[in-house]
């Protein structure tokens, strides 16, 4: 009998039936090569004015994979989309007609990419439906799957329905895509992360903008009557600037406590950040181009593209580095409570 | 009658008694034996299969009232903290984490598809989605043994009581005559770490609750958890206004382009 089931349990005597005993034994192979530790004289910084535990992070980094801010996009997309197909619709249905159907296709195909992006980083992806088992409000993740789910149906609908039936379905399509492209920001900003949970009241702003903005460029690959560019071009610009805007205001929220904001202006994320800026700009530049010619329009619509998608990226990682950082976490919570009355007591 | 921990760091002589009672009990695998150099510590942190974890902070501060010769040495045994407003709880989208008859915050394994939401929900980094088994793991409070009316395997192991299992009212009681006589005794620096609601209202109090002798960072806690619903109803706010943004830009390119 050879005890190097990671347990030391004697399968003969003992039975396993504890509380982590469906936990997967992990062989030699599974752990990370031990480095050779650092050694310490004492816990580095421990009697400075803000001493952390071996640098080490107090929250547990967030799991999501790349699969999760592409579906930020995605879903952003999906739902700009859905609400720009019920408007031009409701207003403009006959002479837009063409447009509506691309939003309405859009919205579709967003749909079903979203949820295989949300079903691939699911740790077990065959209970994917326990995401409808209840409906819990507390957790934005269980409004975002209803929300999805219903956009989902509505968006299919108006794709293949024809007559009222389908400009119902585009309504409720529409009026669901607000949400859907809106939520993914209070996703992020409901957790425990410093850097989204510093920046949620200005991160829907620019999670909408950029919305609107990948959206327009998306229908900017497209063939349509000059009407209907003409209102792609005025999305593509609203978008733009009101991204543009969310990042100056985020770099305002989040950067009242300097930790917080760090990993947005240094480092990796830093720079993809500051790409994210600069092909935002050169998205709205791009848009504003009068009489634009068919491959202006195709540029525009690869940079507006990027910009929405380096912007995802960069919050995506810039948080996880934040919730690397012990001292991001510390900073926030007693810049938040500047009562130091128990401290007092303390020291 | 809510149950949970007394943690009191002063008594705890680091013996690693109760990560190795809760491994065997709860039968977890081992997470490799890796030396990391930081004092005693080999564990780092809690985690999906370290449901207790003590940490040992060697310091060249002085303990008031003993006699350190300059040198002071902080042990103190983590666990999940079972907070009164859990974020793990309250984020899990699938109902898969809930609120058990002991007031404690138990995972359901078989329910659990491993969104992950728990772990960037909890403000302590307690829970964590393990890679190879795809679902989140955390202390139960041993809630097997709880149904049989016996204490934590941790507790129970515990030679010197620094971990105290009960009822929380109990626990408070006691916690605080506990303070009162470290002061005594001229130990001014202790203190309760999320006794109550008063002192973390954050968390509105936490089931497993600390007696501490430093700053929560030095223990690698966090000195102000939030719970991230009490912060989520500015973000919702946000998320409708700029929803409305969405309406309204929809609404001015149609109208706008109209010739």
């Amino acid at each position: 009998m050879s005890w190097t089931d990671g347990r030391l349990i004697d399968e003969r005597r003992g039975i396993l039936e504890g509380e982590g005993s469906h936990q997967k034994i992990r062989q030699e192979s599974d752990f990370p090569a031990t480095p050779v530790p650092k050694t310490y004289a004492q816990v580095p910084g421990v009697d400075a004015a803000d001493p952390t535990y071996y640098g080490q992070a107090v929250l547990k980094q967030p799991v999501w994979i790349w699969t999760i801010p592409t579906y930020l996009y995605i879903g952003g997309v999906a739902g700009a989309s859905a609400t720009l197909g019920a408007v031009a619709h409701a207003v403009d249905g006959r002479q837009l007609h063409k447009l509506v159907t691309r939003c309405r296709w859009t919205a579709t195909a967003g749909a079903l990419l979203s949820t295989a992006c949300l079903l691939h980083d699911l740790g077990r992806p065959v209970r994917f439906l326990y995401m409808l088992r209840v409906f819990r409000p507390t957790s934005p993740m269980s409004v975002g799957s209803w929300v999805l789910t219903g956009f989902g149906g509505a968006a299919a609908g108006s794709a293949i329905l024809a007559g009222p039936l389908g400009t119902f379905a585009g309504a409720v399509a529409g009026l669901l895509g607000m949400p859907l492209a809106s939520y993914t920001s209070v996703l992020l900003s409901h957790t425990a992360v410093p850097l989204w949970q510093e920046s949620r009241r200005t991160m829907p702003f620019l999670f909408i903008g950029s919305a609107i903005s990948a959206a327009a460029a998306m229908l900017e690959f497209g063939r349509f009557s000059h009407r209907e560019e003409r209102v792609i071009t005025v999305f593509a610009v609203a978008g733009s600037v009101m991204e543009l805007a969310g990042v100056a205001a985020l770099e305002r929220e989040a950067g009242r406590v300097e930790q917080v904001i760090k990993p947005l202006r240094e480092g990796a994320t830093g720079a993809l950040w500051t790409a994210a800026k600069i092909l935002s700009a050169t998205s709205l530049v791009l848009s504003l181009v009068p009489r634009k010619s068919r491959k202006v329009r195709v540029l525009s619509g690869v940079v507006g593209t990027l910009a929405s998608l380096a912007i995802r990226f960069a919050i995506f990682h810039a948080g996880k580095r934040s919730a690397a950082d012990p001292r991001a976490t510390f900073h926030l919570q007693r810049a938040d409570t500047h009562q130091n009355l128990t401290d007092g007591e303390r020291n | 009658m809510a149950k949970g921990f007394f943690t009191d760091t002063t008594v705890c002589i680091g013996c690693k008694a109760c990560e190795v009672a809760c491994k065997q009990w709860n039968q977890l695998p081992d997470d490799g034996m890796v030396f990391t150099g930081m004092s005693y510590d080999n564990t780092g942190q809690l985690g999906g299969s370290t449901w207790r974890h003590v940490s040992f902070v060697e310091r060249p501060v002085p303990v008031s009232g003993a006699d350190t010769a300059g040198m002071a040495w902080l042990m103190m045994s983590d666990v999940c903290k079972h907070c009164q407003r859990a974020g793990c709880l309250e984020n899990c989208p699938t109902g898969a984490i809930l609120r058990t008859e002991f007031d404690t915050v138990y995972v359901q394994p078989d329910i659990c598809n491993g969104c992950g939401y728990c772990v960037v929900g909890c403000p302590f980094g307690v829970i964590d989605r393990l890679k190879d088994d795809g679902r989140a793991w955390k202390c139960t409070l041993c809630y097997d043994r709880l149904k049989e009316d016996l204490e934590p395997a941790c507790a129970k192991a515990c030679p010197t009581d620094s971990i105290i299992f009960g009822e929380v009212e109990d626990l408070r009681g006691m916690a605080r005559l506990r303070v009162e006589q470290l002061h005594e005794r001229g130990v001014s620096e202790a203190y309760l770490y999320g006794e109550d609601a008063k002192s973390q209202p954050g968390t509105e109090g936490l089931n497993a609750f600390f007696l501490l002798t430093d700053k929560p960072e030095v223990y690698n806690l966090p000195p102000a958890p939030v719970v991230p619903t009490k912060k989520g109803g500015e973000a919702w706010r946000s998320a409708g206004l700029a929803s409305l943004g969405l309406l309204i830009a929809a609404a001015g390119a149609v109208l706008g382009s109209r010739e």
